[in-house]
């Protein structure tokens, strides 16, 4: 009694399509269509969602290590992503810290948050944590409409916007496209190493079963915890890198519950727990989601809304692992019909 | 013989009800110790209690001359006492031999060292085949088996084995019952709760027995298969031992 498993198909030395811990030839030949994205001459708008793609796919990448390898469904990333970028634009306006430094304490501030709330909802499961993440990201977002002194309240906060590479201020698009994709890349290739190494199978087992996690010498809180912030760390730098870009923040657009959603559907649509699903779940959806509005936008107010529902329930409903399982899937039948 | 494990006047209640009372029992090193009893007799509730899923109500559990009752279950895990659970908790979304990588792991620091282990052990326990199959092909007996070789990956010093047995097929019992005799021989002392008693009277050096919590026999299974308490409570007739 043998369960026969096709080999993966190669080319050369490499593999085809992605898989845990190497790195494959669809994933190279993606990263090369990037970087010509950026090289070629688009039209502004065009600019415009191909970096938002890159920060899109970068942040969701993010969400993935706690919500898709350690199962820490979470729907309250807005609040590491608010804390990213207010920390960093505070310490330019009060303080004259450049970004370049600010987004590393922005991380780790986000990355405290993260394992406080952690730490905080480890008692918790299921549908109660989630919920317990969307109140997290609540008192944050109110914290920051009223702290005034410190945030500029309702009104915001703007960021100088004279162009200055020392103050990671850009007039073109292409160098903001260009730092998207470094982030881009980053969070991937610490995906990769995590989902390779000793800690990705254990985030994986707690995930999975905590139970026999804790039987096989696995320390579930720490797990969790360290998961958390790891994922709000990179988020909370995402934060910084978006609002370099914007040049504009308010509480009621970094850190609302919208922008949660967001970053936990693009991994559910791409593939939970695979590297390459949240990149791909980005690639579908932000293009989409981005055009639909500036061209539908005014013309017709809400049925960009109502097109964008529609793809997000036909995709879901059509590919239920995400369009990473459909890929797999796919290849697998390649596998079989290949001599 | 050196006891390995100790359990001084352990004793768990939930509420006014004690799952386990008063029971003191030492465990040698080398030892395949079979625990038996009828249903709700405290065999599971102790499990949990040397396992660390439960802390005991009262008395104390020594590993190697160490406290462990208070320990959190993975730091018995790391202490060298692997378990299996009745009903089987693989996880679900991996593959057969990264469920077993996954206690390997403990001892292998790297992925693919871990790897080797965890083939192994598959090979020991006769799920080679399906190494790379997902967890969710497999039938129970082939998830019990799943389960041992989760614990024996963990190169315990100590395990705890939980009805292994249940749902194998008769050829299946005689490997598994042979595994777990060659056990001792490769460091493993083994304590084994089983409900398959040709299996285990066959295998085990000893037998205790628990009834509503608490220990009424201790000896070597020729001598609980004629024991009269033990064939009130449990047995229900003298057994006869080929």
């Amino acid at each position: 009694m043998s369960m026969s498993v096709a080999a993966p198909r190669t080319v050369g030395r490499w593999r085809l399509m992605p898989a845990r811990g190497t790195l494959s030839l669809f994933e190279l030949v993606l990263l090369a269509a990037f970087v010509a994205l950026v090289a070629v001459r688009l039209p502004q708008n065009l600019q415009d969602v191909v970096v938002l793609t890159f920060l899109w796919a970068g942040l969701a990448l993010a969400w993935n290590l706690a919500g898709g390898y350690a199962g820490l469904i979470s729907f309250g990333h807005a609040a590491f992503f608010g804390i990213g970028a207010y920390t960093s634009t505070i310490l330019t306006a009060h303080l004259g810290v450049t970004p370049w430094i600010g987004l590393w304490i922005a991380g780790l501030l986000a990355a405290a948050a993260g394992a406080v709330v952690a730490m905080i909802c480890a008692r918790l499961r299921g549908p109660f944590f989630i919920l317990s993440t969307l109140a997290a990201a609540e008192v944050v977002r109110i914290g920051a409409l009223n702290w005034v002194t410190l945030t500029g309240g309702p009104e915001g906060l703007s960021i100088l916007p004279t162009p200055s590479a020392a103050n990671m201020v850009f007039a073109s698009k292409t160098a903001y496209a260009v730092l998207m994709l470094v982030y881009l890349v980053v969070v991937y290739g610490v995906t990769k190493v995590v989902e390779g190494s000793r800690y990705g199978y254990y985030l994986l087992a707690v995930r999975d079963d905590e139970d026999a996690a804790s039987a096989a010498g696995v320390n579930p809180l720490f797990m969790r915890t360290s998961a958390m912030a790891l994922s709000a760390m990179l988020t909370g730098i995402g934060g910084t890198l978006f609002a370099q870009y914007f040049l504009y923040l308010d509480p009621t657009h970094v850190i609302s519950p919208e922008l949660s959603f967001q970053l936990a559907l693009l991994p559910a649509l791409g593939g939970l727990g695979t590297a390459i699903g949240p990149v791909l779940g980005s690639v579908v959806i932000t293009p989409l989601s981005e055009l639909l509005r500036s061209y539908l936008g005014h013309a017709a107010a809400g049925l960009h809304l109502a097109i964008y529902g529609g793809v997000l329930i036909a995709v879901m409903l059509h590919f239920p692992g995400g369009i990473a399982a459909a890929l797999d899937r796919l290849a697998t039948r390649w596998r079989k019909r290949a001599p | 013989m050196t006891a390995l494990l100790e359990l001084r006047h352990v004793g768990r209640a939930f509420g006014s009800l004690w799952a386990v009372r008063d029971v003191s029992l030492s465990v040698g090193k080398g030892e395949v110790l079979g625990l038996i009893g009828p249903n709700g007799a405290g065999k599971s509730t102790l499990y949990n209690l040397i396992a660390g899923a439960l802390p005991p109500s009262e008395g104390e559990i020594l590993f190697e001359g160490r406290r462990i009752s208070g320990l959190a279950p993975y730091q018995v895990a790391r202490a060298g006492i692997a378990r299996t659970f009745q009903i089987p908790k693989p996880y679900r979304h991996l593959t057969v031999v990264d469920n077993v990588v996954l206690s390997a792991l403990l001892h292998d620091k790297s992925v693919a060292a871990a790897r080797r282990s965890a083939e192994a052990v598959l090979a020991d326990v006769g799920l080679a085949d399906y190494a790379e199959a997902s967890v969710n092909v497999l039938t129970a007996g082939l998830l019990k088996r799943l389960e041992v070789a989760r614990a024996l990956a963990l190169a315990p010093r100590l395990v705890l084995f939980d009805e292994i047995m249940a749902g194998l097929t008769p050829t299946e019992v005689k490997m598994m019952t042979g595994l777990v005799a060659s056990l001792p021989a490769r460091g493993t002392t083994v304590i084994w709760v089983e409900h398959v008693l040709y299996a285990i009277m066959s295998a085990a050096h000893r037998i205790v027995v628990l009834h509503r919590g608490e220990l009424i026999a201790d000896g070597p299974p020729k001598k609980i298969a004629k024991d009269p308490g033990v064939i009130k409570a449990y047995l229900g007739e003298e057994m006869s031992l080929a």
